[in-house]
């Protein structure tokens, strides 16, 4: 049967059959995957929120594989991308914790090393994505610097300590950046203020909200970085992997010009929801005002997104690339929280995008499977004639899945271990667990919940916002994913155990 | 004199950064980035003296050399007071009695009002040092007195300078 539909036969209608695209037995297909940091599929009106925020994807999707149910492998930068790049999830990675990196023996284990016989180039404005780069630089032909595209970077700094580059420039961003008002320089401090200012003067009339930054001074403009890499994908070696991280719509929100004050004094009204015992008493004024920001910085992305689109398809580069556009988490603006660092791991947080965008076709589906940010990875390989590691945890996605994916089962798994020692059991941890319409987050060994452990079951297809919370209602759901996640933590915390 | 409060509120700043980058990679990175804060505060005050010595060519020369260096150095100290005052502002996330604010928003140009308080201030800080270390041979002995006691810590910064530098070597080898 995995044969006959390999070979096109067998296909669901509408399917266009998978021999023409895969790279099985023809001339190797490029891949590219473009990450956009903390991108919630919650805020996509594709995916059916109240404001337009993304046309493009919209118009884009009539052509894409749209996958509807998609999730994260961690709900920050670091255990996100790294389950990207390792197709494996942070208990396993072990990149837990902020600025983390992947565990020992695990430097050839990465996406870069799989596309071993291509040309794999790589950028990110986040320096946490860039700290996983550096373990699999050696996998990585072209690894162009986050600096290249800031405005004004810390490169003297960079270049007088180029061994220790990460701890100076820690060092330096203390000494004369006053992040929140403060820094360990009295005078030169305020001169650098005003230096930076002069250098960003032309350009910052254009972001009312403030230059788009990273680390304080890192300005970033995200129509620069489209436009750098508009112009230098054509004449890249092929085959070609490339990865690229943005940082927007990540936090601060701060969109350009022509799309500030779009949802700011709209009509449209987020859901109050009850303060959730992670809240960090963040009021629903506060909360809706930054969602606005946030959409509208989506909606930058957004256009961004389609100015790279129309080049690649114009360059042609389209016709014989596998494009794949997704986010390493969410964002979420309820319950008392912002942003994505907690240990709630409501469907804001953990549901991301994924649009897959076949080479030469131009007609569309939809899927509503749910998968994971670790499927990708076997995925790209599978569609592209590689080979699938055996240290891959996730499946090949559903629509390309012609051959049998021994990791179909349970693999849905959301892991927040921000708190845990890499090497260690993880004790103080947070595992959201999906399967069927339900969700299962299991909360363990937090301070802010008495008993140690807590369990929430939602049944997110019939309640889609999480208002309703089912253990009472489902005890034998409850009991059956709930086993399933502390048979797991169990496997994983296992090695770990002196 | 420059060294003193650069120095002192680099290593409090430092200090209190342990926590987080232990907690984010190591304990070495965290003497690391203290390290790399000192090498930059040596930094600082030199270009401070060189500016304070500029100053000094600045100042009448019918004053002897002592008492201008006692003045600049007051002058030093008063503005990395002011400095740091303004930093604990925002590192206590303290915020104006709201007394403070009504008072300058019932005023027609309440900007124009709230920079000339602060020059108020300001300047007052700086004149009356000066004004008693140019007329009060009392307050300038005294005050020659203490950065003369305080002078001798400048062993201890170069010893912690040292001791900063040879952690960044390390670091960069």
């Amino acid at each position: 049967m995995a044969g006959l539909a390999s070979l096109g036969i067998l296909l669901p209608p509408g399917v266009k059959s998978l021999g023409t695209s895969l790279n099985k037995g023809s001339v190797k297909k490029n891949v590219l995957v473009i990450v956009f940091d903390a991108f919630s599929a919650y805020h996509i009106s594709l995916y059916g929120y109240g404001r337009e925020t993304t046309p493009n994807l919209r118009r884009l999707a009539k052509r894409a594989t749209v996958f509807h149910n998609h999730f994260s492998g961690g709900n920050f930068t670091t255990p996100g991308t790294a389950s990207l790049l390792t197709g494996t999830l942070p208990w396993t990675h072990r990149a837990i914790r902020l600025g983390g990196t992947v565990k020992p023996g695990m430097e050839n284990k990465s996406i870069f090393h799989a596309f071993d016989d291509y040309h794999r180039f790589s950028y990110s404005h986040n320096t946490l994505v860039n700290t996983l780069f550096n373990q699999f630089a050696a996998n990585i032909d072209e690894y162009i610097p986050r600096q290249s595209l800031f405005l004004l970077d810390d490169g003297l700094i960079r270049t007088l300590f180029q061994n220790d580059e990460d701890a100076a420039s820690v060092a330096w961003s203390q000494a004369v950046k006053k992040t929140e008002g403060f820094s360990y320089s009295l005078f030169l401090a305020d001169l650098y203020q005003k230096y930076r200012d002069s250098k960003v003067a032309d350009v910052a009339t254009s972001y009312p909200y403030g230059l788009p930054n990273i680390n304080t001074d890192n300005y970033y403009l995200l129509d620069q970085g489209i436009d750098y890499f508009r112009g230098s994908m054509a004449d890249l070696p092929r085959p070609f992997f490339g990865y690229l991280h943005f940082l927007p719509p990540h936090y601060p929100y701060k969109p350009r010009k022509e799309f500030t004050g779009t949802f700011t004094k709209d009509s449209f009204k987020p859901l109050v929801k009850p303060d959730d015992v992670f809240s960090s008493q963040k009021a629903p004024g506060f909360l809706a005002t930054s969602q606005s920001y946030y959409d509208e910085f989506i909606l930058n992305v957004d256009h961004e997104f389609g100015r790279l689109f129309e080049a690649l398809e114009s360059s042609g580069i389209l016709e014989d690339t596998w494009v794949v556009f997704t986010s390493d988490h969410g964002e979420l603006f309820e319950r008392g929280i912002w942003m994505h660092s907690t240990p709630a791991l409501y469907q804001p947080i953990i549901r991301v995008p994924l649009m897959v965008f076949e080479p030469g076709v131009s007609t569309g589906r939809e899927i509503y499977d749910h998968t994971s940010a670790i499927d990708l990875m076997p995925t790209l390989l599978h569609i592209t004639g590689h080979p699938i590691p055996d240290w891959a945890e996730g499946a090949v996605l559903p629509p390309y899945a012609d051959i049998h994916n021994p990791n179909e089962q349970d693999r849905i798994f959301v892991v927040q271990a921000k708190f845990n020692e890499p090497t260690h059991p993880l004790t103080e941890v947070t595992v959201a667990h999906v399967r069927n319409n339900y969700k299962l987050i299991y909360y363990l060994g937090y301070n802010e919940i008495n008993e140690q452990e807590k369990v929430q079951l939602f049944d997110i297809h019939a309640d889609p916002e999480e208002l309703n919370e089912l253990t009472q209602n489902k005890p034998e759901t409850t009991s059956e994913l709930l086993q399933i996640v502390k048979k797991k933590l169990e496997e994983v915390n296992r090695p770990y155990y002196k | 004199m420059c060294a003193l409060p650069i120095h002192l509120w680099t290593f409090f700043l430092g200090l209190r950064d342990v926590d987080w980058i232990t907690a984010r990679t190591n304990f070495g990175d965290a003497l690391g980035v203290i390290g790399y804060g000192l090498l930059f505060a040596f930094i600082e005050s030199c270009a401070v003296f060189f500016v304070a010595a500029l100053l000094g060519c600045l100042i009448s020369k019918k004053w002897g050399e002592k008492k201008r260096i006692t003045l600049l150095s007051t002058l030093i100290i008063i503005l990395s007071l002011w400095s740091i005052f303004n930093q604990v502002y925002f590192l206590r996330g303290a915020a104006p009695l709201p007394q403070v604010v009504e008072f300058f928003v019932d005023i027609k140009r309440p900007l124009v009002a709230l920079y000339a308080t602060a020059l108020f201030f300001v300047g007052f800080s700086f004149l009356i040092p000066t004004y008693f270390t140019l007329r009060s041979s009392k307050t300038e002995h005294a005050l020659q007195s203490g950065f003369e006691r305080l002078s001798t810590l400048m062993t201890m910064y170069l010893f912690i300078d040292a001791i900063a530098l040879i952690v960044v070597i390390i670091r960069n080898l």
